[in-house]
């Protein structure tokens, strides 16, 4: 068999895995862990595309909370019925084309995305337009007037009241199939050569500018296409918790993606990944730091805030002694693993 | 508008203006030095006006005991913020220090939502600060008068500071170039720090000035004054002292007064800051007295 | 301004014709009134004292500096102010003087990043991984290959860009410029940092890949055996003046760059 059919039948076989185990959570996991894998893989799906920014182009972008918060008002207002928003805009009526419009799920995500990224087109001007710290707080500041915005459009957003009683129809084929699309077109983007334009423009800028690498315009490619995937992730998880409010899309949400790929290696693909299930799982598992504990003779209280104080320390102590995170900048492939075997097979057929 | 109410508005946008003015000051200082914006700033803040809250209630000192002391600490938690968070990270990329700016950011509001508690808790505002004068007709809170006084105080002691001792030297030579500076025989480190303090108790100044204006204390209450007071720095021109007061003032009084003028704005108005950012950044990236925004390499 | 009227270069196209290029930095002029014409398949050395403004020259000719006054013509186009990458489109490439490469990418990826303005399919066709995306990557790694083995770096290709010797880096470098498919080569002290026995085999490597590429060359160098042997014509800048023009052994006998050499006897 040739390398490239071997890739094949694993990456069938990994796939068949993956949907054994959602088949088996689907059916008889109880809703808690159901819970945790939708998040998993939603969290999937908003870190590989918040590391193509910040990871392969090297620029700390500080404003995928504004994405997810456009995909997600986006993707509900257009799967709500008219009735539904009716109830909802009690202050003041939705406005007109929006009263009426109303999508198929799958169609809500797609412009849940399209708004995001569009969003990300108009901003891009004044963001790219400089680098490094100031970069970083140009697109901040953009997630919080977006914030702000969602807050005062009272006739958009049903501003601090949100949106309640939506359809949940994020289910883990949901959450899954796309945290599986988006890392396949990812994976693809970043090993390409447009890729290499990328990482080139994170490791020399000027030097790629010489080698007739436009940065304006692979900056804005990784933008748009990461903008794009956060407004999908912000359908799925508008349609997952079924309320949303802006008090959902702060800084914090950012802070949380920023955490996973930083602890998972910025610039890694698969490090993204790992990141992503380590926080949702291990989000879920310190749950227990904030809730009251029994010990039988007393009760000790919950100390909000201990999950954040762990979560800092831990995004601290990772950039400080660890800088590359779990996975660096290297990757999980069936290559690197094929390579390995057959080193070994050639170290065992030796005398 | 009559103009009692514009005067009073006035008064109270120059207040807020030398408010920011005092913390950008800090960022400034050291983002001219380690080119880093320094994300726990705003957080410093909080830190010193809680010190001031429970050295008031646990012990029986009086407001000008207990200020100066949680100035003092916040000066010597800025020194500990740069020893333990950037100093490891001096050769590091910078997006790595930025990072580690966020994760102290984080950690310092979420120990004190741990430690303190979430519920907002009043600070007690000094009688000297309290009283209300009536000036042309108009009532004014002494606090607002006091705080651009104080802040000027404050400012032309630091740049008596800068430019006339020995550390200030040793100050803008950094901001310049650490390898010559390391040369020239000057720990660079210790430099650093004095830099960390210096802003740190400006910070604490401003911060309890802050919370004696909104007399609410939360863990959270450094974000807001925090990022715009950056925004400050930056549209006064970023290293540049002066340039963050002013730019202070420029965000004080463009804040206040668009909500003065245009009442349907006041919903926008923290997005204000960031729009001005925003249009500074496109027009003239160096701010009002900045130098050009330079590599330092 | 009129052509002279028999001027010989009339029915020539014009290759690169750089009409005194002035430079300043707040109040320092680096580079003051520098002209300098190129014919194809020249091979021209540029050299001066530390600080002369050799590399602002190059800094500005590729776009990385706008000049403060002056023109930049290519091909008969006027090409002043134009941004880097569009420049190099053009078919004007470069070195660097402190080596610039990728670290963090092999070194068949660093040549490869070079080929990807001859690069068709769009960014969709390689996400989607169709067909004539993939013949594209075919085709550039194929020919980036030939550009290592052209420079002798084909073993290294898997290897960290970071992890190479320096005397290879430089190497690296040069073969990186090339895949841009220049017709104009800026080489900035390519011999830095190199021992006599690597530098004599540059010279000889420059003067393959000119012949071969048919390229024309433009560098800067100071180690004054390099330059004097490769180079068909100097041209000697001083605090940003030129002050001589000529052969080698005009240059070598020139008063003016003795004595502008005099102060830095390390370099003549
Ligand atoms: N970006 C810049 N800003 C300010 N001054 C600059 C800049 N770039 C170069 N200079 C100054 O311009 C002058 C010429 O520098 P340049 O790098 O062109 O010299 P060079 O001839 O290449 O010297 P070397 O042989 O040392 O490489 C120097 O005085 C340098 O300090
Ligand atoms: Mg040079």
């Amino acid at each position: 068999m040739t390398r490239d059919r071997v890739k094949l039948v694993l990456n069938i076989l990994a796939l068949l895995l993956l949907f054994s185990i959602l088949y088996f959570f689907d059916r008889y996991g109880s809703p808690y862990h159901v819970r945790i894998l939708n998040n998993m893989g939603i969290f999937i799906t908003l870190a590989v595309s918040y590391n193509l920014v910040n990871g392969y182009c090297g620029v700390l972008h500080l404003g995928p909370n504004a994405f997810i918060a456009i995909g997600a008002y986006t993707s509900s207002l257009l799967t709500m019925s008219p009735l539904e928003k009716q109830m909802n805009f009690i202050i003041e009526p939705l406005m007109w084309p929006l009263s009426v419009l109303q999508a198929p799920f799958s169609l809500s995500l797609i412009c849940g995305g399209v708004a995001a990224a569009l969003f990300a087109f108009l901003i891009s001007f004044p963001v790219f337009r400089v680098r490094g710290d100031y970069l970083a707080i140009v697109t901040l500041g953009f997630g919080e007037v977006v914030r702000v915005l969602c807050n005062a459009s009272q006739s958009v957003t049903n501003g601090p009241l949100g949106l309640k009683g939506l359809t949940p129809h994020t289910n883990l084929w949901w959450s899954w199939g796309i945290a599986v699309l988006t890392l396949i077109l990812v994976v693809r983007l970043v090993n390409s050569s447009y890729g290499r334009a990328m990482k080139a423009i994170r490791d020399n800028e000027p030097a790629a500018m010489a080698m007739g690498v436009n940065p304006f315009r692979h900056l804005l490619m990784a933008f748009l296409i990461s903008a794009f995937f956060c407004g999908v992730g912000g359908g799925l998880l508008a349609h997952l918790i079924t309320t949303i409010s802006p008090t959902l899309f702060t800084f914090f949400l950012t802070f949380n993606l920023l955490i996973i790929v930083v602890v998972g290696g910025l610039g890694s693909t698969t490090g993204a990944v790992l990141g992503a299930i380590l926080f949702a799982w291990g989000g879920e598992a310190l749950r227990v730091v904030e809730s009251p504990m029994n010990l039988g003779f007393m009760t000790l209280p919950g100390i909000p805030g201990m999950r954040m104080v762990l979560f800092s320390v831990i995004l601290m102590l990772v950039i400080i002694f660890m800088r590359r995170g779990i996975m660096g900048h290297r990757e999980f492939s069936w290559d690197w693993i094929l390579d390995k075997l057959q080193r070994k097979e050639a170290e065992l057929k030796k005398p | 508008m009559t103009s009692t109410i514009f005067f009073q508005q006035l008064i109270n946008a120059i207040s807020l203006g030398s408010l920011y003015g005092l913390v950008a000051i800090g960022y400034t200082m050291v983002y001219g030095i380690l080119r880093l914006i320094n994300f726990a700033h705003g957080d410093l803040l909080m830190f010193a006006a809680y010190v001031a809250i429970y050295m008031g209630a646990l012990t029986v000192f009086p407001w000008y005991l207990s200020f100066p002391a949680a100035i003092l600490a916040t000066g010597i938690l800025g020194i500990l913020l740069d020893r333990a968070a950037y100093r490891p990270l001096r050769d590091a990329p910078r997006i790595s220090l930025l990072i580690s700016a966020i994760g102290a950011s984080f950690l310092m509001q979420n120990l004190a939502l741990v430690i303190i508690g979430g519920v907002p808790k009043a600070f007690p505002r000094p009688e000297v600060f309290d009283r209300v004068i009536t000036l042309f007709d108009v009532r004014i809170q002494v606090l607002a008068i006091y705080t651009p006084i104080i802040t000027i105080i404050l400012l032309l002691g630091l740049l008596f500071i800068v430019y006339r001792t020995k550390v200030g030297k040793a100050m803008r030579a950094a901001s310049k170039d650490f390898e010559t500076t390391r040369l020239m025989g000057i720990n660079v480190n210790a430099v650093i720090a004095m830099t960390f303090f210096l802003g740190s108790t400006l910070a604490a100044a401003g911060g309890l000035m802050w919370a004696m204006r909104f007399p609410q204390v939360n863990p959270f209450m450094g974000v807001f004054p925090g990022l715009k007071a950056f925004i400050a720095a930056v549209v006064g021109g970023i290293g540049n002292i002066v340039g963050a007061v002013i730019g202070g003032f420029i965000l004080g009084l463009g804040e206040i007064l668009i909500v003065a003028f245009v009442p349907q704005l006041a919903q926008y108005r923290d997005a204000f800051a960031f729009v001005i950012l925003i249009l500074v950044l496109l027009f003239r990236p160096t701010g009002i007295m900045g130098e050009p925004i330079t590599d330092k390499s | 301004m009129p052509a002279p009227f028999l001027s010989p270069e009339r029915n020539m196209p014009m290759f690169l014709k750089i009409e005194k290029l002035v430079m300043q930095f707040g109040g320092l002029t680096a580079v003051d009134s520098f002209s300098l014409e190129l014919q194809p398949g020249e091979l021209v050395g540029l050299i001066g004292p530390n600080g002369a403004g050799k590399t602002t020259v190059f800094n500005m000719v590729t776009g990385t500096y706008k000049p403060s006054a002056g023109k930049i013509h290519w091909l008969d186009q006027d090409i002043t102010g134009l941004p880097v990458h569009q420049i190099t489109a053009k078919g004007l490439a470069r070195t660097f003087q402190n080596v610039r490469l990728f670290a963090e990418m092999t070194v068949l990826e660093n040549v490869m990043v070079s080929m990807h303005i001859t690069l068709q399919a769009s960014f969709w066709k390689a996400m989607l991984g169709l067909p004539h995306y993939r013949k594209e990557e075919r085709r550039i790694r194929d020919e980036a290959l030939e550009y290592l083995r052209e420079l002798g770096l084909a073993h290294l290709a898997d290897e960290k860009a970071s992890s190479l010797a320096y005397g290879q880096q430089r190497r690296l470098e040069i073969a990186r410029a090339l895949a841009t498919k220049p017709r104009l080569l800026l080489l900035d002290e390519p011999a830095a940092g190199m021992n006599p026995l690597e530098t004599k085999d540059l010279a000889q490597l420059v003067r393959e890949i000119r012949d071969k590429y048919g390229l024309t060359v433009l560098l800067i160098e100071h180690d004054m055996k390099f330059v004097m042997g490769l180079c068909e014509r100097i041209k000697v800048l001083d605090h940003g003046i030129t002050i001589a023009e000529g052969t080698p052994s005009e240059i070598q006998s020139n008063p003016h760059v003795i004595k502008a050499y005099l102060g830095e006897p390390k370099h003549a």
